[in-house]
């Protein structure tokens, strides 16, 4: 399975209504292009994408909130997921796109490429429904299951390294961290009918 | 409370705390419990209105802070100050690369007085890193300033997009054993 198949598998499932964060990467420039709307949060930070993701999940627990997490990512940051397993939020799903290498620096090979098994180092934390796939029909059925069936779901996709699509200059992500955060912020004020960042308060 | 712990009366400095808490509209509460906020971590964890998220590393805190932030909600980070270094790396990221409000409150391990020989390193390095990242801080030693500090630092945080940081000393944390005397 390539990474963009998988991309174009969620694309087809979330919502406008769902919020999203991403890893940092080439995932970025996929997701920029498939995402429904502004309801994706672009974490610029290794190791906080699933925290985030965190975050909104129980603050907002009527919401389906979905962490697209990369293997290098995961692996910097490995003790969430055992508070992940403490808190199990019934909504968040943490998808793991796991190519096995560091494809953005030319590719030396993260430990998923030697003996670490994400997603059985999830299911040892406490997280629920711990899936590895390998093929796209896979991925397409877990990762609605996981979307709709009330419970955490973590579900960690192998692709293949070094992805064959590749985004022109003009179609990558265009945007940097703090018009993403802005864009994110408005979408979910309008979202959830709340004030998040408001103007200056007068003198 | 987790079964056979010995049950505590309740510090004054945390009853504070989480009056502050609720009176900013804090509902999450992440952290890394350590022995000078003690009593507020037992309360986080016994109150119902609260969502007390304990981790396993400082470095999970402001990622569970800034989604919180996003949905609309506030939530505040709390650890000792050894736990700033160690989250160093995302509360930068956070701040430089997306401009985001964090609160944090940590105890200042290494007080005048520190007893323990690992506790003064955590107390060299807080105010050079603090200041390194640019991050405003205040000193919260007296219990009459815990509630409008809390208060204020959501205020400066919101209005700064930027985290700062109350640093809990004083009367304002648990007194170690050593220092009863």
């Amino acid at each position: 399975m390539q990474r963009i198949e998988a991309i174009r598998h969620m694309a087809q499932v979330i919502t406008k209504d769902d919020l999203v964060t991403t890893s940092i990467g080439q995932t970025w420039d996929d997701w920029w292009n498939h995402k429904p709307a502004d309801n994706t949060f672009f974490t610029g930070i290794l190791g906080s994408v699933t925290p985030t993701a965190l975050g909104l999940a129980v603050s907002l627990p009527h919401r389906r909130i979905i962490a697209i997490e990369s293997d290098g990512s995961v692996l910097l940051n490995t003790g969430v997921m055992c508070t992940l397993g403490k808190e199990r939020p019934h909504n968040l799903t943490v998808v793991v796109i796991d190519n096995g290498i560091y494809e953005n620096i030319g590719g030396p090979p993260t430990h998923t490429s030697f003996n670490t098994d994400l997603a059985r180092m999830a299911e040892g934390a406490g997280c629920l429904n711990c899936v590895t796939v390998r093929d796209a029909d896979d991925f397409d059925r877990h990762f609605r299951r996981m979307l709709d069936d009330g419970q955490m779901g973590y579900l960690v996709a192998k692709i293949e390294p070094f992805a064959k699509h590749q985004w022109e200059w003009k179609d990558r992500k265009a945007t940097d961290g703090i018009e993403d955060k802005y864009r994110f912020l408005r979408y979910v004020e309008k979202l959830e009918g709340v004030v998040i960042h408001p103007g200056a308060v007068q003198n | 409370m987790a079964p056979n712990e010995p049950s505590r009366e309740t510090p004054r400095y945390a009853q504070l705390f989480i009056e502050g808490l609720k009176a900013a509209g804090v509902t999450v509460v992440a952290a890394v419990p350590e022995s000078l906020l003690a009593g507020v971590y037992r309360m986080c964890a016994k109150d119902n209105a609260l969502r007390y998220i304990p981790v396993t590393n400082e470095a999970e805190l402001p990622g569970i802070c800034a989604g919180t932030y996003l949905a609309g909600k506030k939530a505040i980070m709390v650890m000792e100050n050894s736990g700033l270094r160690q989250a160093c790396e995302p509360i930068a990221r956070f701040a430089y690369c997306h401009a985001m409000p964090l609160v944090m409150a940590m105890s200042f391990r290494g007080e005048w007085g520190e007893r323990n020989w690992w506790g003064h390193n955590h107390a060299q390095t807080m105010e050079p890193v603090l200041n390194a990242l640019r991050i405003p801080f205040r000193f919260i030693a007296r219990l009459d300033d815990i509630k409008p500090a809390i208060k204020k630092a959501y205020y400066h945080a919101d209005s700064s997009n930027w985290p700062v940081a109350m640093v809990f000393t004083g009367e304002c944390v648990e007194v170690p054993a050593y220092a009863k005397d």
